[in-house]
Parts: structure tokens; sequence; C-alpha cells
């Protein structure tokens, strides 16, 4: 089956342009995706960064009613799987699932890992450590990030409510997004890199086919017809129709087979000859 | 005559062994592959220890445009042996570059999808070779074939000319 011109011709070129588009177009997508990710996480960071500005007033104040209530108000927010605000030891001091209230978090999880894996927690996070991927309560891929609330003079200063100056870190505020809708944008952008690398493949296959169809195998089919036709019954002057190098070939079969013509006629001639002179 | 034919049947046996070599050559880079994807960390886990021995890896971007690179010329490489109907180069040494690709994106902890890049760029690259590989022994057979039935022809005529040839 592969012996054939057309499958010579049409299997290297198929390979090698689907071959080559999909490894670009995987690369593309790994690429893209990275970087969609990375946005994901910045924008995840810079909400988690917000709440922590708004919540800041009601901190200061140890307002916890109105803090209660800002974290009800964002966790109910389609987007939001969980938002959680905790102490240095991990004790839950509000979250947007009121049973976790109370409750300590898992030091041994792996977003507290990121600073707890050391003797002595790192204080700070480059910003794509800050984020992890969980599987969320109602089941989806949720991307939760982890803000430190760090503490300012204001904080170590105040006369309502005083932290001591050496404590840099006061709590974490846990947030975590639905993953869906940039999976969704994905699997679109997959589908669509698929569809074009298949377009590719039949788009090589159908054009080298036609090219080659056109240009090789069908003048070699009129060839091999016409080579038949003189070698099966006589010569042929009607012409081959033929052309490029093709045509040459026929050509020279023609010529060839007039001269061998010739050569056979002047033979029975010379033999009938000779007949008559012995008869 | 005897000694040209062995010789020439021992070619066709060599030919026909060769044309599988891109076969070989695809079988062990899917053993290599699977091996990547059953997961390299549970084969050869690194200690943080080895890992700030060797260093930080490569940017990912770096890796994937040496890819890029390196599977376009590969392909441009086989495809010029083929026009110019040199003998194919051996699938082994694409295998030995290609578990290098899946070794740095291992270091460098990227996404599976770069491991398939990877696999796309083995298969591509590889069937090329091996399809270069089976026409160019099948082309090599076909002309040792051709010495054979010579030779045969050769023997025949040239033993009945002895028989029944002059006194």
């Amino acid at each position: 089956m592969l012996n054939n011109l057309g499958a010579k011709a049409i299997v290297p070129v198929a390979v090698t342009v689907t071959g080559f588009a999909l490894v670009c177009c995987i690369l593309l997508y790994a690429g893209i995706k990275a970087d969609m990710t990375r946005d994901a996480v910045a924008h995840s960071l810079t909400l988690a960064d917000t709440v922590v500005k708004s919540t800041r007033f009601a901190m200061l104040r140890a307002d916890r009613e109105t803090l209660g209530n800002i974290v009800d108000s964002v966790g109910r927010q389609q987007e939001v799987d969980h938002l959680r605000i905790f102490d240095k030891k991990g004790l839950i001091s509000f979250s947007s699932n009121r049973v976790e209230t109370g409750r300590f978090v898992d030091k041994d999880a792996g977003g507290c890992l990121g600073c707890h894996n050391t003797p002595t927690p790192r204080a700070t996070l480059e910003q794509m450590q800050q984020a992890r991927r969980i599987v969320g309560t109602r089941g989806g891929d949720i991307l939760a990030v982890t803000a430190p609330i760090y503490n300012e003079p204001s904080c170590s200063n105040a006369s309502c409510h005083v932290h001591p100056e050496g404590q840099k870190i006061l709590g974490i505020l846990d947030i975590g997004f639905d993953l869906a809708p940039l999976q969704a944008s994905l699997a679109s952008l997959r589908w669509r890199m698929a569809i074009f690398t298949l377009m590719l493949l039949i788009l090589t296959g159908i054009g080298v086919a036609a090219l080659l169809r056109r240009s090789v195998i069908t003048p070699i089919q009129r060839l091999i017809d016409f080579t038949g036709r003189e070698i099966n019954d006589s010569l042929n002057d009607e012409g081959h129709g033929l052309h490029d190098e093709i045509g040459t070939v026929a050509d020279n079969h023609h010529r060839l087979r007039r001269r061998l013509h010739a050569a056979l006629a002047e033979l029975a001639v010379l033999s009938a000859k000779s007949g008559v002179i012995k008869d | 005559m005897t000694t040209l034919r062995a010789q020439t049947e021992t070619k066709i046996r060599q030919l026909e062994a060769r044309s599988l070599r891109g076969l070989w050559a695809m079988a062990l880079f899917l053993l290599v592959s699977s091996a990547v994807y059953y997961g390299l960390e549970r084969l050869f886990p690194l200690s943080p220890e080895i890992r700030s021995f060797l260093g930080p890896a490569p940017p990912l971007n770096l890796i994937s445009l040496a890819l890029v690179i390196y599977s376009f010329s590969a392909i441009v490489l086989i495809l010029s042996r083929m026009t110019m109907g040199h003998p194919p180069g051996s699938g082994f040494a694409h295998v030995g570059y290609l578990t290098g690709f899946y070794i740095f994106f291992h270091l460098a902890r990227a996404s599976v999808e770069n491991l398939w890049a990877v696999l796309a760029a083995g298969a591509t690259i590889l069937v090329l070779s091996a399809y270069h590989q089976r026409t160019f022994c099948a082309e090599a057979i076909s002309e040792e074939r051709e010495t054979l039935a010579r030779l045969e022809l050769r023997e025949r005529f040239g033993g009945e000319k002895r028989e029944g040839g002059p006194e």
C-alpha cells in the first residue's frame, strides 16, 4: 500500500506538516495556559489584597460584626469557593463557611507548607508560591491563594487593639476561586487547535494528492497506455498528448519503436530476397 | 558466482533487519514515554539536595523553543536525506535527544502539555525516520533481488551452454 507513487509523496508531507503543526500547537497551548494561570493567580492575589484592605478599618477597631459581614458578602459570590481569616496559630476567626469558625486549619495542608516547611516559618512568598490548586467543596478545581495580613505601625500603636511590634504577621486570609471559567476557556482553545490541526492534515493530504494526480499519476497512466498500445498493436502516429519529461519519454519510445519497425521490415525484405535466391 | 550469490543473500537479510530499526526506535521511545507518563518523580525521585546541586532548571519557554528548533531541524534533515537518496540515520539518536527533553521538562516542573509536545515531536520524527528506513531498504532489497535474478539467469544459461556447447 505504501509502495505506490501517491503514498510515497503524500505520507512524508502529511506526517511532516501535521506533526510539526501539532508540536507547535501543543507548545502554544502550554504557553497560553501558563500565562492564563499566572494572570488568574495575579488577579486572585489582587482580590485577596482588596479584601484585606477593605477589612483593615474593622480590624483596627476589632469590629467582629463588620468583619463577619464582609467575609460573608465576599464569600457568597458565585466564583468564590471559600474565604477564611485565621491567626498565626491557625485558628479560624472568620469564614464564609460558618461551621469552620473556631476550628484550626491543617498545617500539613498544601497552602500552609509554603511557609511552614522550614523550622522557622517564612514571612514572605513569591506570587506563584502563594497559590495552590485544590478540589473545592462543590467538587470542582479551585485556585486558592493566601495573603498574609502584616503588622503595621497603626496596628501595634493602636490604643484599642494592640499587637506586639515584633509580630510580623497578624493573620492569613485564604480565598479560593472556582477554576471552571478558566478551564472552559482552555477547553475551547484546545478544541479550536485540534480542529485547526485536523483541517491542516486534510488540506495537506488533498492538496498533495490533487497536484500529484494532475502532474504525475495521470501523465504516467497515459504513458503506460501509449506504450502498451504501441507494443500490442502497431505504430501510433496520432500523438500521445503528453508534455514535460514524461512527453520526452513517450517521444523516445515512439522513435525506438519506429526504428525497430523499420529494422523488422528491412529484415523481412532481406529474408524474402534470400528465399527467392535459394529457390 | 556462488560467493556473489551468498553475499547478495546476506545483504538482503541485513537490509531486511535494518528496515525494522525504525520500528525498534519507535518502540523504545514509546517505552520511555510511558515511563515518563507513569511519573518520573516516582521512578527517579529527586531530593531537594540533588535539585539544589543541579542548580535552577532552564526557563520553560527556552526548552520549548529548543524543542521547536530541534523538531524543525530533524524533520528537514530526514526530508533532505530522502530527497538526495542518502541512507537513513539511526532513529536511536533521536530517542536519546527526546529523552533529554523529557528530563529538562521534568527538572523545570513543566505541565503535562509540555510532555505531550515531546511525544508529538518524537512521533513525527520517528515515523518519518522509520518510513525513510523502510522505503530505502525496500528499494535496496529490490535491487539486490534483481542482482540475484541476473545471477540465476547467468548460471542457467551458462550451464546450458556448457552442456550443449560444441565439443
